[in-house]
């Protein structure tokens, strides 16, 4: 049998560079443990299905597979309650010949703000990837140096990516080669050459003609034939396969693909019908087509299981050409209109997404891509909510009017219509801010024009310009204290975490912190439960499910669910043949009132127990009103057998008795409030 | 006269009321339970032969309510009572007004329970057979006393106030400064009176570092007294024994030899008859040895006793108590194991506060060389009122390593209680510590190394995980699909 394993983990980064190099014809990198997820299914496929994957994947002869980063670890921790490092730990188990890959977004990592450098040089030290795709949504390579710095020291590969996107065909803009080409030269200059890096072209949106990707491709080859280029291209637009076919014409080494039955509209290109194509064309695929053929029917197995994920908003979208929005944020965006409850206004704000493009010049992707979706759909939702839906289409024709046809001079618009345009942005996010201020980095084209600033900032607009820096957030941000993270997490679960978990807490502080609970509560079950009993848990009386924990099978079955009482509902299974009864409280379930002590002059009981003494053997009862010295036992709990003294904390009064004589107390229960004798 | 016992009335509930009923069962002897309200589906009722309410609650409407658990006796047949441990087992009164009724009472006569039960008698018998005893000053009920009996004696802190008329680690506190002694001084009186029904307390000089030895001893109405040889009850946890095993693994046989013909002579020079128990605390330092009490009862640790000479204690109790003379000779009893016993109680491993509830899962570690005694079922309640024992786990093996084995093996793999918190974790810890294993250990082990005991509790058990996955089905099923999904 051919092993067509060509490149595998442990190997140098020069070692793979090589390899791809010397390669006849392209090779592939799957996405559909990452992006294939993220951009049609929010993000929600499981590693209880995706790991059926990965033992085929181990024999497949891909370049790499992309099961990890972007959005992936953030849904992850929220929603699937999976941890990517239980995810990276399974994949080295079960594909050890794969090269496993993340995206980055450089200083942002897996989050959403900034990190310092020491923030960063941590996280990625403790990551177990081989190949790191890293990008820039400004393309500013600056921010990329520290996660370069680490991967790069670790000997692990850097994969750079210049974010595409694409205004015109003529290349008149800044969006042409010129402007693409000075960015791969500063990533050539940031890595020290092209022998250790692979260059991802990143489009993530979908936008690349093939005339015009072919051309791109071919001009970074003219100036550095040695770089493996990598092409990461969306199929919104519907002119996905075709690109892909010019990218390799010109020369790119490397191609994003996943399972045919994991295609939709906003992912990637299906791998059996890009290999045809490129065989076709007399471009050698390098793959092991029946492994290939079988990851495709593996995935046809459990892919119906996730029509609840996917995007109400279906078919290809041309129209991305102009709002941009990339394929990755394609779902959560519908997500949140659905549950925001403005669907129907998608139309307008894709529109307004169009002409916000062509006033502040940066790529959609994350965060950049955030930013605009917050803007827009918050300056649509804003007219709604002020002016009714008819504004909305008063104001999109203003927009028109100001970008295309008086070629966005303020000055040439009226008197009312300047002042409309001057409050656009007022109400905007911080992040759009900060974006302005330059705190994520230099935008790549300009800065915006003068009016977005006072559009934004009122009559700060001229000092805020003033503040404006052109640094990297590298150079601004400070180094954060790694033990006070770590001392504030322990203190939000109760124990000492692992290092594991204070990355995660790194990048989502209140989501980790969730998610963490979670697993202490509820244990494997993210990981063991098939998606449709992780949903749905069991339908009906006698369903049941198996799994298998801890390397032992188990079997747990449903005998029946309680009518709802007082706010509890009893289930009843069977767990391992033995019988058990849960009560799930409901969310109509009674508060309990009972106080617990927690404010300063609180005094709680220390254990469960009986309160049988108020007061103390030498004063009698003490009741309110009562002064009481620091360390006067004021009243005594009785537990098997056991007295208990209750002590009081300071001098002072007694102003409240919160519990009464032989009453059953709990541990932590209010029993006084004290005042404080000064 | 020829007695006759064809049903005894347990005077007790939980561990030591099941543990009777056994050997009666064993016997063919009828069993009657006594039982508070809130005991009335308590595992000692269902295992006898018949039951009867007593009172409410609280001990003195109900398992110290003597006339009550007489009357109930009467009225059910009963011809004797066994009082177990605790409650009014070492209660002369009781002793007295259980054969006035015409009853056989299994246990010692009421005379020696009352000489015995008086720590300062006690202390002067014991002293006058030639034990060794601390010093100590009686019938305190003035901190001034105190102070100037550690003047006088030349006494250091720490001391030890404590119910003359006490036991079972009740009512007994160590005081390590002059300041603390008015508010310890009226809390051991205050315990002891409910506890013993009596006020009187004595203080005496702790011993630092000692470990707790005793001597199991029985004797019949002739005049024969025998040792069953010692136990060692050193690990314990405010006072109270937690794990205990025989033989000690402090002493060599010529101090065992002295030791416990020390107790025998005590024992004779009191008359004593049926089970009982005489301790001591031992000085490592000195190879001193002190008496401490006589405990006039059978006890929770006899178990380990029984697996290493192989008898049945309570039933030479009812032997005895028919008026039979001992079967055997001092020469006849000859241990040939080493036993463990730990204390499985309902209590928070990490701070001991008591854990009353539901027992909602219940599986009892059996296999190779464990014998378990349990108080309990799944599904019963634990009362907040009384013990908090469910359960005592004993192990037995050649030597002690093979006991420590055998206990290993039952609390880590077998045992599993749901619903109330147990020591088991703490249990383990202990066993599993190198100073335990080694046998360096004084009566202050675990608080001297609680940290380090907490952090060996294990974390994770593949049941708990299985049971963690099935409340989220349980969850799901019952509430939907959650919406962050």
């Amino acid at each position: 049998m051919i092993d067509h394993i060509f490149v595998e983990p442990g190997m140098s980064p020069r070692d793979i560079v090589n390899k791809v190099r010397s390669l006849d014809g392209v090779c592939l990198t799957s996405v559909s443990m990452r992006d294939a997820g993220q951009s049609d299914f929010k993000n929600r496929f499981r590693l209880y299905d995706i790991k059926t994957l990965a033992p085929i994947y181990n024999k497949m002869g891909l370049f790499s597979a992309e099961c990890h980063g972007g959005a992936r670890w953030h849904v992850g921790v929220m929603n699937r309650k999976e941890c990517p490092f239980e995810e990276v730990e399974l994949f080295r188990q079960q594909m050890p010949r794969v090269l496993l890959q993340t995206l980055v977004r450089e200083t942002n990592l897996w989050g959403y703000r900034p990190y310092p450098p020491n923030v960063i040089k941590h996280v990625v030290s403790k990551v177990d990837i081989d190949i790191w795709r890293c990008f820039s949504f400004l393309n500013d390579i600056r921010n990329m140096q520290s996660v370069a710095e680490v991967v790069m020291n670790r000997g692990r590969l850097f994969e750079p990516a210049v974010c595409f996107t694409q205004t015109d065909w003529t290349c008149t803009d800044w969006t042409c080669n010129s402007y693409y080409l000075k960015v791969v030269d500063e990533i050539v200059s940031l890595c020290a050459g092209t022998d250790e890096i692979i260059l991802c072209i990143k489009d993530m949106a979908g936008l690349g003609s093939p005339q015009r990707i072919g051309s791109l491709v071919d001009v970074i080859k003219q100036k550095y034939p040695e770089l493996v280029i990598h092409y990461h291209r969306h199929t919104t637009d519907g002119l996905a396969i075709p690109a892909l076919l010019a990218a390799a014409k010109a020369g790119a080494s490397i191609l994003d693909v996943q399972e045919d039955p994991l295609v939709r509209f906003y992912g990637h290109s299906p791998i059996l019908a890009v290999r045809a194509l490129l065989e076709e064309s007399g471009i050698p695929v390098h793959l092991n087509l029946d492994e290939a053929e079988a990851a495709v029917q593996k995935v046809r197995e459990w892919i119906g299981h996730y029509e609840w994920a996917e995007s109400p908003f279906k078919g290809y979208d041309y129209r991305v050409i102009k709002h941009r929005m990339p394929g990755g944020a394609f779902p959560s965006s519908f997500e949140q209109a659905e549950k925001g409850g403005f669907l129907h206004l998608m139309p307008e704000i894709l529109t307004l997404m169009s002409l916000y493009n062509q006033m502040i010049n940066y790529f959609d992707v994350t965060p950049g891509s955030q930013i605009t979706w917050a803007t827009c759909s918050g300056i649509v939702n804003r007219y709604v909510k002020e002016r009714g839906e008819a504004s909305v289409k008063k104001l999109i024709s203003l927009l028109k009017k100001f970008v295309e046809e008086k070629g966005q001079d303020i000055e040439q618009m009226d008197e009312s219509e300047q002042e409309e345009l001057y409050l656009l942005f007022r109400s905007a996010s911080r992040d759009f801010k900060n974006l302005l201020l330059g705190k994520y980095g230099k935008l790549p084209a300009e800065w915006p024009a003068d009016w977005v600033y006072k559009s934004s900032f009122g009559d700060r607009w001229m000092s805020q310009i003033k503040g404006r820096s052109e640094l990297s957030p590298l150079e601004m941000v400070e180094d954060e204290d790694l033990d006070k993270q770590k001392s504030d997490l322990a203190a939000a679960i109760g124990r000492e975490p692992g290092d594991n978990e204070l990355i995660l807490y790194l990048m989502h502080p209140k989501d980790a912190v969730d998610f963490i609970h979670f697993r202490d509560k509820y244990g494997e079950a993210p990981l063991v439960l098939p998606t449709d009993v992780w949903r749905k848990g069991l339908s009906k009386s006698g369903c049941n499910v198996e799994f298998q924990s801890w390397g032992k099978p188990c079997c747990v079955e449903l005998v029946s669910v309680g009518n709802e009482h007082e706010g509890y509902i009893h289930v009843v299974m069977r767990v391992n043949n033995q019988t058990r009864v849960y009560s799930i409280r409901t969310p109509r379930a009674k508060v309990e009132e009972m106080r617990m002590a927690t404010g300063p002059g609180d005094v709680g009981a220390t254990l469960n127990g009986n309160l049988w003494r108020i007061g103390n053997p030498q004063r009698g009862t003490l009741q309110v009103g009562a002064i009481v010295r620091m360390g006067e036992e004021i009243a005594n709990i009785e537990a098997m057998k056991m007295e208990n003294g209750i002590y009081a904390p300071f001098d002072g009064q007694i102003i409240e008795v919160c519990a009464k004589l032989n009453d059953i107390v709990h541990e932590g229960q209010l029993l006084f409030v004290l005042e404080k004798q000064r | 006269m020829e007695r006759k016992i064809s049903k005894v009335l347990v005077a007790n509930r939980g561990v030591a009321a099941v543990r009777i009923m056994h050997t009666c069962r064993d016997r063919k002897i009828k069993t009657t339970a006594v039982y508070s309200t809130p005991d009335r589906l308590s595992h000692h009722v269902t295992v006898a032969d018949l039951s009867v309410h007593i009172g409410e609650a609280p001990p003195g409407e109900s398992y110290l309510n003597m006339d009550r658990i007489i009357e109930a006796a009467l009225q059910t047949g009963s011809d004797a009572v066994h009082p177990g441990w605790g409650f009014l087992s070492e209660n002369d009164v009781f002793a007295r007004k259980v054969i006035d009724a015409g009853l056989i009472w299994i246990g010692p006569p009421p005379d020696v329970i009352r000489a015995m039960g008086d720590k300062i008698e006690a202390k002067k018998i014991a002293t006058m057979a030639g034990a060794p005893v601390i010093p100590g000053v009686d019938n305190v009920t003035d901190p001034s006393v105190i102070k100037q009996w550690m003047e006088t004696e030349g006494v250091d802190f720490p001391i030890m106030i404590k119910a003359s008329a006490g036991g079972g680690g009740k009512a007994m506190l160590k005081v390590d400064s002059e300041a603390e002694i008015p508010a310890a001084l009226s809390q051991v009186r205050s315990e002891a009176s409910k506890s013993f029904g009596n006020d009187a307390v004595l203080v005496e000089k702790y011993i630092e570092r000692g470990r707790h030895i005793e001597v199991q001893v029985v004797a019949d109405e002739y005049g024969n007294v025998v040792h069953l040889y010692e136990r060692e009850c050193t690990i314990q946890r405010r006072n109270q024994k937690i794990i205990e095993e025989a033989p000690s693994p402090s002493l060599d046989d010529e101090l065992r030899q002295e030791i416990c013909n020390t107790a025998i002579r005590l024992m004779k020079s009191i008359d004593y008859v049926s089970a009982g128990t005489v301790e001591f605390i031992f000085d490592p330092p000195t190879r001193k040895f002190y008496f401490l009490e006589v405990n006039t009862r059978l006890q929770v640790e006899h178990g380990i006793t029984e697996l290493i000479t192989g008898l049945d204690i309570v039933g030479i109790m009812i032997d005895v108590a028919l008026g039979k003379p001992l079967p055997f000779k001092q020469t006849d009893i000859h241990p040939n194991r080493w036993s463990l016993e730990v204390r499985l109680n309902a209590e928070d491993p990490r701070s001991f506060g008591p854990s009353f509830g539901t027992i909602t899962r219940l599986h009892s570690p059996h296999g190779p060389a464990v014998r378990i005694s349990s108080g309990v079922y799944e599904g019963a309640g634990i009362p907040p009122y009384y013990d908090s024992l469910i359960m005592l786990i004993m192990a037995t093996g050649a030597d002690r390593e093979d006991a420590i084995r055998v206990m290993d093996r039952a609390i880590s793999k077998n045992l599993r209680v749901e619903g109330v918190k147990t020591l088991a974790p703490l249990l383990l810890s202990i066993i599993r510590h190198p100073q335990f294993i080694s046998g360096e250990f004084s009566t202050r082990f675990i608080e001297e190394h609680m940290d380090e005991l907490i952090s060996m509790f294990i974390e994770k058990d593949s049941e708990d995980e299985i049971l963690k996955v099935a409340r989220y089905i349980a969850e799901v099923s019952a509430l939907g699909t959650p919406d962050w999904i």
